[in-house]
């Protein structure tokens, strides 16, 4: 089916909507109420774009595209409707940009620039006033500055299922509001603040804590979980200020949850560890993670193959093979499965996004093979004093509550981890590992697709990747990894995994690959 | 282009009148400082430089009527900052028609240029520019003036406020009203330095 849209010419596949198909052409008609995600609705009258033989013009969101349309998105009489739509918007918006969180990122403030630019014929005393600073939780409504596109009622309709929102009032007393201003109590709380295109609803947790343009967005996979919703790291000097979805239809869509959401903090958390500990007589003392290194790798040695070594599902694919070709150095045993997340992969726990395993990497492990020797031998290995040293890639073991008894007979432990925990006291020695937000890297979802990290801010202190101390380690046992970076690591891995054959970081590009439709091809 | 070359001979002797010359400009000029009293310079820190209306000195933040800041922490002046001086942090206010106030807001006055975007960039006229220009201290700490310094600034009274947006715009009365208020408080134009 072919149309012109701008003396442009386009091929669609029947049932696709002007909006989209002019998306195509990468040109943007203005919009509030049409979201790609969410049912069509065609409220907000902003999308209209003049159709030849039609003599008023149309709503580009809700009018799907016949063959040999020809459609002008930017005509006298589209801009002098947008024009008008836009000031009968902004009649009632109480103009309050200076403190709203959504200034920056707003479609009115956007789209008043583009198409607007008239003069306010309302005086700010003749507004009609509604309520501000609602509390609803996670979210804070403000009906003033809402343009009643409904966007967030679709959400909570199609997406959560759970109905909270909706109109209150009629003409221009129309509000937003949720029943008795109960709080927003699904997990899905914070997407209600990213489809709201103005300032009606905003996060609570990212109130007044930065200006938006100041923010600088990498492209990242929330570790939340073994979905792997694509996600945008919003950074500045070096702290995170916020996470939020980026569209993914394989994936997430334009969604995440709000466990997710919170996973920033701790990477700032003032728990982090800045540098290597010893655990000795005295105290437990600091010390340079160039010795600390030295100290585990003598230990390594001496150790010969009675070493263990634990691997971690929150790891990425590159941290799991450095770790792996350290475990093969040694010819030491190996397995990753604390409390067994494998079973729980598949399990969706609120039908939405979340699953009931919470480690984003545990195909990669199984894809890498570290399911080798199995933990419950480990465990047991440990139990008869036959474990000389053990090397845990995360603290995972260290809650569990039996591994105080478990680890009594052996003589060093040593574990990675990004925070300080009372566990940790239960290592001899502890390295500094860099957050998922300054490591780069790839993941493998439950549905075994790969996805890539990138680094968004320097980890602070000596900490440095895992894969990094993996490589470091291997460097003072003469078997040197041939890596510089993460991705060096990546094509190591692909040259010895099955699963990985062929790829490089390039070729999995942001929105990842599915490793089974690769295998088809 | 080509610079043409003097030569200068420096053997001859140049004779008695440029001494002369050299002497009456000297006589004519202590006879007008001593005399006359014209001299050019001023006996500062007693004496202060009488400085334009519109002089671009360290930065006042005005306040409501209720000693809060007016300042509602847009960031607006932190983004145009040509020499990022300016530090904010925003904080919540109980009045749901605020909502938003800076609990820090610092400005380094050893990185600021004194460019004066700020005062054109803010939208509710909550910082202004004083005519204080004697900027001493003995720490760099000391010069980074927090909210409370920038909202009582004890040389406003004997400086007067400088850089401020022209009032010419009528339709904002809260622009207005800054400025009486800064009257009431401070006198506005302040009384002039003398000479």
């Amino acid at each position: 089916m072919k149309c012109m849209i701008d003396g442009r010419e386009i091929e669609v596949e029947p049932g696709t909507s002007i909006i989209l198909a002019a998306q195509r052409l990468g040109i943007r008609i203005p919009h509030f109420c049409w979201h790609p995600d969410l049912s069509v609705d065609g409220n907000c009258r902003m999308c209209v774009v003049e159709i030849e033989g039609s003599s008023k013009p149309q709503t580009a969101c809700s009018t799907m595209v016949t063959d040999g349309m020809v459609v002008h998105t930017d005509s006298p009489q589209v801009r002098k409707a947008r024009r008008a739509t836009l000031e009968l918007l902004l009649v009632n918006h109480p103009i309050d940009c200076p403190v709203c969180d959504q200034a920056g990122e707003c479609y009115l403030q956007d789209q008043y620039m583009e198409h607007g630019l008239h003069d306010a014929r309302i005086s700010l005393d003749e507004k009609v006033r509604k309520r501000k600073v609602v509390d609803l939780g996670p979210i804070v409504l403000d009906a003033e500055r809402c343009v009643l596109c409904s966007r967030c009622i679709r959400f909570e309709r199609e997406v959560t299922g759970t109905n909270q929102l909706g109109f209150v009032g009629r003409g221009d007393h129309t509000e937003i509001a949720a029943f008795d201003n109960r709080p927003i109590s699904h997990n899905y709380a914070g997407n209600l603040a990213d489809v709201c295109p103005v300032g009606a609803l905003l996060s609570r947790d990212f109130r007044f804590r930065m200006r938006v343009w100041f923010l600088e967005s990498t492209p990242s996979v929330c570790p939340g979980c073994s979905t792997g919703c694509n996600i945008f790291i919003d950074h500045r000097d070096g702290e995170i200020h916020r996470l939020r979805p980026r569209r993914n239809v394989s994936v997430n869509r334009s969604w995440m949850c709000d466990l997710g959401r919170a996973l920033y903090k701790g990477a700032g958390a003032p728990s982090r560890l800045l540098g290597a500990r010893l655990r000795s007589e005295d105290d437990r003392g600091m010390i340079p993670v160039g010795e600390a290194l030295d100290l585990l790798s003598s230990r390594l040695r001496d150790a010969g193959e009675d070493v263990a070594f634990l691997a971690s599902p929150q790891a990425t694919n590159e941290d799991l093979f450095a770790f792996q070709s350290l475990c093969d150095a040694v010819s030491g045993m190996l397995d990753f499965r604390v409390d067994d997340p494998q079973d729980r992969m598949a399990v969706l726990e609120d039908g939405v996004l979340l699953r009931a395993d919470r480690n984003p990497n545990t195909r990669g492990c199984l894809e890498l093979g570290l399911g080798r020797t199995g933990v419950d031998a480990i465990m047991s290995a440990c139990r008869a004093g036959r474990v000389k040293a053990l090397l845990l890639q995360g603290p995972e073991l260290l809650r569990t509550p039996a591994a105080g008894i478990f680890l009594e007979k052996v003589p060093f432990v040593a574990v990675m981890a990004e925070n300080d925990e009372p566990a940790l006291a239960r290592a001899h020695l502890v390295l500094p590992a860099a957050a998922w937000t300054e490591n780069e890297g790839t993941f493998v979802n439950f549905a075994r697709r790969v996805q890539r990290i990138e680094r968004a801010i320097e980890p602070p202190g000596e900490s440095r990747p895992r894969w990094r101390l993996a490589s470091d380690l291997l460097a003072r046992l003469s078997r040197p990894l041939d890596a510089t970076t993460a991705w060096d690591v990546f094509r190591l891995a692909s040259r010895s995994t099955a699963a990985f054959s062929g790829l490089e970081h390039v070729s999995i590009g942001e929105s990842g690959l599915d490793l089974d439709a690769i295998k088809e091809s | 282009m080509s610079s043409r070359v003097f030569t200068v001979n420096r053997n001859v002797h140049p004779g008695f009148w440029p001494i002369i010359i050299g002497h009456w400009e000297t006589l004519k000029n202590l006879f007008r400082t001593l005399v006359l009293r014209q001299a050019s310079t001023i006996q500062y820190p007693e004496q202060k430089r009488d400085v334009s209306r519109r002089y671009r000195g360290i930065h006042i933040l005005a306040a409501r009527a209720d000693g809060t800041p007016k300042c509602v922490a847009c960031f607006l002046c932190a983004t145009v900052c040509p020499a990022e001086c300016i530090h904010i942090e925003a904080g919540e206010r109980p009045e749901r028609t605020i909502e938003k106030y800076p609990v820090r807001f610092e400005i380094d006055l050893l990185r600021c240029v004194y460019c004066g975007f700020c005062v054109d960039a803010c939208p509710e006229e909550a910082i202004l520019m004083s005519r204080e220009n004697d900027l001493v201290g003995t720490s760099r700490e000391e010069l980074i003036i927090d909210r409370d310094r920038l909202m009582r600034r004890a040389g406003l009274a004997e400086h007067g406020v400088g850089y401020r947006p022209t009032d010419h715009d009528l339709r904002r009365p809260v622009r207005i009203e800054a400025i009486e208020d800064m009257k009431n408080r401070y006198g506005l134009n302040g009384p002039r330095p003398r000479r």
